[in-house]
C-alpha cells in the first residue's frame, strides 16, 4: 500500500498542475506558428509596415488581432484524432508551415499570424465545445472539419460575424441558404462526379454504362447526384448504384460492393470513399475478373499509398484509374507547386499532396487578412467581409482561382485537376504518384449545370 | 484514347455462389478465429477481458508492416534464401517484437491489478488501448502502410469457386496454430496455464510460476492478434496495409468469442467460423433494399443473442458454479 | 443533541438522505457555487462562467444523469452494461420523433418538451425491459458483451433509419431547449434566447446550464432515495450475492428486469438532453466510445455511490479539456525558451522538425506525438493509473480525505 500511496500523490501533484493549467488565462495557451524563429516580440510591427498607417492607428479590432502585441490569432478546428486524422493532420502541418514562412517574412504588415489548433475528433459535440472555446481568442477560422460539423456551427458563426473556411467539398458550401460565414475552396463533390465522368467517356467513347458506388452522407450522396445528373446528360446507363453502401469499418459492406461493380460488368465505374475501402474495392473486383473498366474516385478516395512499390494493385491502376484532384497534384510545375515543395522540403517533411490543402486554405485567408488590413477593420466580421469580397484569389497555379462575389451560379468553383497514377514516379521519388494531365479542367456538362443549391442537402 | 488507357476485354466470371460465399466466410472466419483464440487465451490464464485486442492487432500488423518493408529485418541478410522466405522470417521477427510488447503491457499495467474486480481489470485494458491504439496510430503515420506479400493479388480459380493464396494461407495457417495450442495445453507448461486458469493462488502454491504463464499467455496473445492483424492488412481485406483504423477488427470478433465461449479455444476458432460464414451469407443471400448498408456486420451480434438465449455460456464455455 | 456527530435517535434520520449537518451545508454551499458560477462572482473560478466552459459544465450535468443510470445499473443492482449509448440513442430519437419539427422531410410531431422528454425516458426504459430478458440469462462478462451488441446493432440501425435519424454521416437537428404548452404556442421559456432575469443578463448558455444543473440535481435526488428504498436494497443483494438473495425472496429476474429499465430511463433522458442542447446529431455518435466513457465515469468515480457518479463525470468530461490546456501551456513555455521550466518543458515537446520530443509541435512531420495524440495518451494513462492506484475511484480518495480529517490531528 505504501507504493501505492506515493504513486497516488504524484498523481494528485499531476492533477492538481493540470488544474491549475485549466484555470491560467488564455494569453498562457496561444502557441506561434513561427516555431524555428525569434520570438514574436523581437519582430516589431512597425519595421514591416512602411506604406500603411503605422498599426494601431486606424486598423479596427475586436478580438484576435493584438496590434500592441503585433499577432493575429487564427483558430483550425481539425480532425487530429478521428476518422480524418491521417489526412488533416498533414493540412494542419501545411497551415502551420505557410504561416512561419509568412511571420519571417516580416507577416502580414507587421502582424505576426499565430494558430490555434483544436482536435474535434470529428464529433459534432466536441467541435461545438471548441468553436466555442476559441470564438473568443480568434479572428477567424482557418478550416472547420466535416460538413454536419460545419453545419453545427454555422448558425453560432452567422450569429457571432465569424469567418470559417470549410474543409469539406459539400456543394451546399456555394449554397446562398447557409454560406453567408463560409469561403469555401475547390471543386464541390456534385460538380466534380460531373466533370470526371464525361471525362472518362472521353477516354472510352464506346462505353454505355456506368456502376457508381459511395461512403454515406453528404459526401457519397452530393458526389451522386452529379454522378446521375452526367450519366442521364452522356446516355449512360447506370447498371449498379451502390450509393451510401461503403462502410470503411465494416469489411462485408465493401465485398458487397466490389462484388456488385464486377457483377455489373460496367464500363465505367465512379466511387466516392476513402482510400483503404478504396483499395479493398477496387482489388477484389480485380480479383473477381473486373478488368475491362475505366475508374475514377472523387478527390478523397485517393491516396499514393495505392500506387506505393508494395502495392499489389500498382499496375492495375495505372493502367485504367484517373485521379481527380481539387488541386495540382505535388510534382507538377508551377509557381504555385514551388512554392509548397519549398516549404515542405525547409520543414523537413517528406512530399505529400496534402499540405498544398493546407496552404490554399492558409492563402485565403492571407487574402482576407491583407483586404481587411487595407479596409482599416480587423474585426470578426471585418474579416469576413473582406473575404466575401474577394474577387479574385490566385493560388499561383496549385488551385483554380476562386471568387466569392456574385452569383452562387457565378462563383461555384467548376475547374479541378486530373492526373494519372504514377507508381515510378512514387518509387523512384519523383512524385507522389501522379502525373498530371489536364489542368484546370471543366466538361461541358458542367459548365452548363445551373447551380441555384445544394445539389444534396443536409437539413 | 490519348492517354493510354488499356481497355481490355471485359470477362466476368460467374462461380458458384454457395462455393463462393463459403470461401469468403471461412476465410475472413480465419481472421476472427485467431483475433478470438487469443483473446480466450489471455482470458483464460490470466481473468482478463482484454479490450486492448484491437490495439495489439494494429500493433502486430504496424510491425509486420515495418519489418517487411521498411527495415526489411532480417530479410535483408538473408539474400540466399528466396523472397518468399525473406518475407516470412521479417513476419517472424515482427511477430516475436509484438509478442515481447504483449508482456511488456501485462507486466507493467496489469500484474499491479491482480485480484482486483474483473470489470476494473476489464476498464485498464480500455486504458490501455487508447495509450497503445494512439502511439500506435503515430508510428504509422498519415499514409497507409503495406505488407509486402510476396503473392500479392494472386490466386486459385477453379471455375466453379475463386480462392487467393492470401486466403489458402491465412486457413492454413489458422488451423496450424489452433493445432500448436492445442498440443501445447498438453505440455508442461501448457499444463501450468491451465492450472493457473483454475485457480491462481492453489496454482501458486503448487509451486507454478505464475508471473510466468501470465506474461505466456500475452505473448501469445498479442502473438495472434498480429497474425490476425498481418490476415486483415493484406489483400483481399485491405490491399493498401495497416493503417490508422485497422485496430478496429477487433470489436468484430467478440461475437466469435461469446458464442464459443468465453474460456473455450475450440469454441473461439469455431465461433470464429460461424460468424464469418454468417456474415458471408448474409452479404450473398440477404440482399434487400431495405436492410440498408452493413446488415452483414452486425449479423455476427445477432447470431450470439440468439446462441446466449439457448446456451447463456457459448457453445463450449464452462457454466459459472454458482454458490452462495 | 446538537454536537454529538453520529448520534441518531431515529430510523428516520438515520436513513436521511443527508444524514450529517456537514453533508447538508456542503451539498448546500456546492449547489450555491454551482448557480453563480455564470455570473463570474467567486475568484478562482471566474473563467468557468465563460461561453466554452459553461457549455463543459453543461455537458458535464447532462452525463452526470446518464452516470446516475449506468451506476444504479452497475453500482448497485451489479450489472454490467456497455449498452449505455444505445439507449441514450433510444431516448434522443424518441425525443426527435415526438419533438421534431411536424411536415418536414424527416419524421416528427412537434409536440411540446414536457412530452418528449418523459416519453425519452420512457420508451428507453420499456426498451430496456424488453431486451432485458436476454441480459439476465447471461451474468458477468458475457452480459457486458451482449449489451456491447446492443451498441453496434443500434448503429446499424440508426445509419440505415434516415427518416429517423438524418442519415449516416448527416444526422439532423434535434428539438431545442423550448418550453412551450403546446405545439405552437410561444415559449414560456427558451434557453436558446439569452434575457434578462431579475434585471440580470442571462446569456442562452447560461439557462442551459441552470435547467440541466437543475435536472441533474432533481435525479440525483432520485437516484440517491432509490438506494435507501426496498427496491436499492434488493439491487443491493442481487449485486453481493444474487443465489442468497433469490433465497431471501427476492425475485431476482424482476429486479434485474427493473433495474435495467430505472437504467435505461436515466439513459433516455441523458441522450434526450444531449441531443437537445447540441442541436445535431449524427446517428455515429452513438458508438461504443460514449458508453465506455460512462463505464469509465462510473469506475473512476467510485462504484455505487451518487457523488461519485458527479466526481467521475466531472474527471472524464473536464479532463480533455485540462489535458489539452496542459500540453498547449507546455508547448508555449517550450517555445518561450527561458527559465527552467523551459528547459524541462522542451524535453518533453520538440518545437522544430528535428528536435527531440514526446510531442512534436509541427503536427505530422516529424518523430512524436502530436498534441493531439499526447491528450489521448495521457486520457488513457489516467484511466489506467487511477484504477491500479486508487480502485475505489475518486471517492475512495475523497472517503480518505474525509477520514484524515475526522481523526485529525490524532493521525495514526
Amino acid at each position: 500500500m505504501r507504493s501505492k500511496s506515493k504513486w497516488l500523490a504524484i498523481l494528485l501533484v499531476l492533477g492538481l498542475v493540470l488544474a491549475a493549467c485549466g484555470g491560467g488565462d488564455t494569453g498562457d495557451t496561444t502557441t506561434t506558428a513561427a516555431a524555428e524563429e525569434e520570438p514574436t516580440t523581437t519582430a516589431a510591427p512597425s519595421e514591416g509596415t512602411t506604406t500603411t498607417a503605422a498599426p494601431g492607428g486606424d486598423v479596427a479590432t475586436d478580438v484576435g488581432v493584438d496590434l500592441d502585441a503585433g499577432t493575429i490569432t487564427v483558430g483550425l478546428l481539425s480532425d487530429l484524432s478521428g476518422p480524418f486524422a491521417p489526412l488533416v493532420q498533414v493540412i494542419v502541418a501545411g497551415h502551420e508551415m505557410y504561416w512561419a514562412d509568412v511571420n519571417a517574412n516580416g507577416g502580414i504588415n507587421g502582424l505576426q499570424v499565430q494558430l490555434q489548433t483544436r482536435d474535434t475528433a470529428y464529433v459534432v459535440d466536441t467541435h461545438v465545445q471548441l468553436y466555442e472555446e476559441l470564438k473568443g481568442q480568434v479572428v477567424a477560422f482557418g478550416h472547420s472539419t466535416g460538413s454536419p460539423q460545419t453545419v453545427a456551427i454555422n448558425p453560432s458563426l452567422q450569429a457571432d460575424g465569424i469567418l470559417a473556411i470549410p474543409l469539406t467539398w459539400y456543394s451546399g458550401w456555394s449554397d446562398p441558404a447557409i454560406n453567408a460565414n463560409l469561403v469555401p475552396h475547390g471543386v464541390p463533390y456534385c460538380i466534380e462526379s460531373m466533370n470526371m465522368i464525361e471525362y472518362l467517356t472521353l477516354q472510352n467513347p464506346e462505353a454505355t454504362t456506368i456502376a457508381i458506388a459511395s461512403s454515406p452522407g453528404d459526401y457519397g450522396e452530393d458526389s451522386n447526384a452529379g454522378a446521375r445528373l452526367a450519366a442521364e446528360a452522356l446516355g449512360l446507363e447506370i447498371v449498379y448504384d451502390g450509393t451510401g453502401l461503403i462502410n470503411a469499418a465494416d469489411e462485408a459492406t465493401l465485398a458487397e460492393v466490389a462484388g456488385g461493380i464486377a457483377g455489373s460488368a460496367a464500363d465505367l465505374v465512379w466511387i466516392t470513399t476513402s482510400p483503404t475501402p478504396f483499395g479493398s474495392i477496387y482489388g477484389q473486383a480485380l480479383a473477381a475478373g473486373f478488368t475491362g473498366a475505366i475508374w475514377s474516385g472523387a478527390g478523397p478516395t485517393w491516396n499514393p499509398a495505392l500506387v506505393g512499390p508494395d502495392s499489389p494493385i500498382k499496375d492495375a491502376l495505372a493502367q485504367n484509374f484517373f485521379i481527380s484532384q481539387y488541386y495540382a497534384p505535388w510534382a507538377a510545375d508551377s509557381p504555385g507547386n514551388q512554392a509548397v515543395r519549398d516549404l515542405v522540403t525547409a520543414a523537413g517533411a517528406d512530399p505529400l499532396d496534402y499540405y498544398a490543402e493546407g496552404v490554399i486554405e492558409a492563402k485565403i485567408l492571407h487574402q482576407a487578412l491583407l483586404a481587411a488590413y487595407e479596409a482599416g477593420d480587423m474585426t470578426q466580421a471585418g474579416v469576413l467581409a473582406a473575404a466575401k469580397s474577394l474577387e479574385s484569389v490566385t493560388f499561383d497555379g496549385l488551385a483554380p482561382d476562386e471568387t466569392y462575389v456574385g452569383e452562387p451560379n457565378d462563383r461555384v468553383q467548376r475547374q479541378q485537376f486530373i492526373s494519372r497514377p504514377d507508381p515510378a514516379g512514387l518509387a523512384g521519388g519523383t512524385s507522389t504518384g501522379a502525373t498530371l494531365i489536364e489542368s484546370n479542367y471543366t466538361s461541358p456538362i458542367a459548365e452548363a449545370f445551373e447551380f441555384t443549391e445544394a445539389c444534396f442537402a443536409l437539413s | 484514347m490519348t492517354s493510354g488507357v488499356l481497355v481490355l476485354a471485359q470477362e466476368t466470371l460467374v462461380p458458384n455462389e454457395f462455393a463462393q460465399m463459403l470461401v469468403d466466410g471461412i476465410s475472413f472466419g480465419a481472421i476472427y478465429a485467431l483475433l478470438a483464440m487469443g483473446f480466450v487465451i489471455i482470458f483464460k490464464a490470466t481473468s482478463v477481458l482484454n479490450f486492448a485486442h484491437g490495439a495489439l492487432t494494429g500493433l502486430g500488423a504496424f510491425l509486420v508492416a515495418a519489418f517487411t518493408t521498411v527495415l526489411v529485418f532480417p530479410g535483408r541478410y538473408l539474400t540466399f534464401l528466396p523472397e518468399w522466405a525473406q518475407w516470412t522470417a521479417s513476419v517472424l521477427t515482427a511477430l516475436v517484437v509484438a509478442a515481447l510488447f504483449g508482456v511488456l503491457l501485462e507486466r507493467i499495467f496489469l500484474r499491479p491489478m491482480v485480484g482486483e474486480a474483473l470489470f476494473a481489470v476489464a476498464i485498464v485494458t480500455l486504458g490501455i488501448d487508447i495509450v497503445v491504439r494512439t502511439i500506435t496510430n503515430d508510428w504509422i503515420g498519415t499514409q497507409p502502410r503495406p505488407l509486402g506479400a510476396p503473392w500479392g493479388l494472386d490466386g486459385v480459380d477453379l471455375r466453379w469457386v475463386r480462392i487467393s493464396w492470401s486466403e489458402i494461407i491465412q486457413i492454413i495457417v489458422t488451423v496450424v496454430l489452433l493445432v500448436l495450442i492445442m498440443v501445447f495445453f498438453r505440455t508442461r507448461t501448457g499444463i501450468a496455464m491451465r492450472a493457473t486458469a483454475f485457480d491462481q493462488e492453489t496454482a501458486r502454491a503448487q509451486g507454478i510460476n505464475v508471473g510466468r504463464v501470465f506474461s505466456m499467455a500475452w505473448a501469445i496473445g498479442a502473438f495472434l492478434a498480429g497474425v490476425a492483424g498481418l490476415f486483415y492488412s493484406i489483400y483481399p481485406r485491405r490491399a493498401t496495409g495497416v493503417d490508422q483504423s485497422t485496430a478496429f477488427i477487433a470489436f468484430r470478433a467478440f461475437p466469435a468469442v461469446i458464442i464459443g465461449g468465453l474460456d473455450s479455444i475450440l469454441g473461439a476458432v469455431v465461433g470464429g467460423f460461424a460468424v464469418g460464414v454468417a456474415e458471408a451469407a448474409a452479404n450473398t443471400y440477404l440482399q434487400f433494399e431495405a436492410l440498408g448498408s452493413g446488415f452483414p456486420g452486425i449479423v455476427g451480434y445477432l447470431l450470439m443473442m440468439i446462441v446466449l438465449l439457448i446456451r447463456p455460456y457459448g457453445l463450449y464455455g464452462t457454466p459459472e458454479v454458482r454458490r452462495v | 443533541m446538537r454536537g454529538r456527530p453520529l448520534l441518531y435517535t431515529s430510523y428516520e434520520a438515520d436513513q436521511a438522505l443527508l444524514n450529517t449537518t456537514t453533508k447538508r451545508v456542503m451539498l448546500g454551499l456546492f449547489l450555491l457555487v454551482l448557480v453563480t458560477i455564470p455570473f463570474q462572482l467567486i475568484p478562482g473560478i471566474k473563467f468557468m462562467g465563460q461561453e466554452d466552459w459553461l457549455r463543459l459544465l453543461t455537458t458535464t450535468a447532462i452525463f452526470v444523469i446518464g452516470a446516475f443510470g449506468l451506476n444504479i445499473l452497475t453500482g448497485l443492482a451489479g450489472q454490467v452494461s456497455l449498452g449505455h449509448a444505445f439507449f441514450m440513442a433510444i431516448g434522443a430519437y424518441t425525443a426527435v420523433w415526438l419533438g421534431g419539427p411536424e411536415g418536414g422531410p424527416l419524421i416528427g410531431l412537434g409536440l411540446p418538451i414536457w412530452i418528449w422528454l418523459p416519453a425519452a425516458g420512457l420508451v428507453a426504459a420499456l426498451i430496456g425491459v424488453a431486451v432485458g430478458p436476454t441480459a439476465v440469462r447471461v451474468r458477468g462478462l458475457y452480459l457486458a458483451i451482449v449489451t456491447l451488441g446492443l451498441v453496434f446493432i443500434g448503429e446499424y440501425v440508426w445509419r440505415n433509419w434516415n427518416s429517423l435519424t438524418g442519415g449516416a454521416q448527416v444526422g439532423r437537428d434535434f428539438p431545442p431547449l423550448q418550453f412551450r404548452w403546446w405545439k405552437e404556442d410561444p415559449p414560456v421559456f427558451d434557453a436558446t434566447t439569452p434575457s434578462t432575469w431579475f434585471g440580470v443578463e442571462v446569456s442562452a448558455i447560461a439557462k442551459s446550464f441552470f435547467v440541466m444543473t437543475l435536472l441533474a440535481v432533481l435525479f440525483s435526488l432520485l437516484a440517491k432515495n432509490l438506494q435507501r428504498t426496498r427496491v436499492g436494497r434488493a439491487f443491493m443483494s442481487i449485486r453481493d450475492r444474487d443465489i442468497a438473495a433469490e433465497i431471501m425472496g427476492v425475485n431476482e429476474f424482476a429486479y434485474k428486469l427493473l433495474a435495467f429499465g430505472i437504467s435505461s430511463f436515466y439513459a433516455g433522458i441523458a441522450g434526450a438532453l444531449l441531443a437537445s442542447f447540441v442541436t445535431r446529431v449524427i446517428p455515429e455518435r452513438w458508438d461504443l466510445a460514449l458508453s465506455v466513457q460512462f463505464i469509465a465515469i462510473v469506475l473512476i468515480g467510485g462504484v455505487g455511490t451518487v457523488t461519485g457518479a458527479v466526481l467521475g463525470t466531472g474527471f472524464v468530461v473536464l479532463l480533455p479539456r485540462v489535458v489539452q490546456n496542459f500540453t498547449l501551456w507546455l508547448q508555449a513555455t517550450a517555445v518561450e525558451g527561458k527559465g527552467v521550466l523551459s528547459a524541462i518543458a522542451d524535453v518533453f515537446v520538440a518545437t522544430t522538425p528535428d528536435d527531440f520530443g514526446l510531442v512534436n509541435t509541427f503536427a505530422g512531420v516529424g518523430p512524436g506525438l502530436s498534441v493531439a495524440q499526447l491528450n489521448l495518451v495521457l486520457y488513457g494513462l489516467l484511466i489506467i493509473g487511477f484504477l491500479i492506484f486508487e480502485p475505489l475511484g475518486l471517492y475512495g480518495i475523497w472517503l480518505r480525505i474525509r477520514n484524515y480529517w475526522k481523526g485529525w490531528p490524532f493521525t495514526y
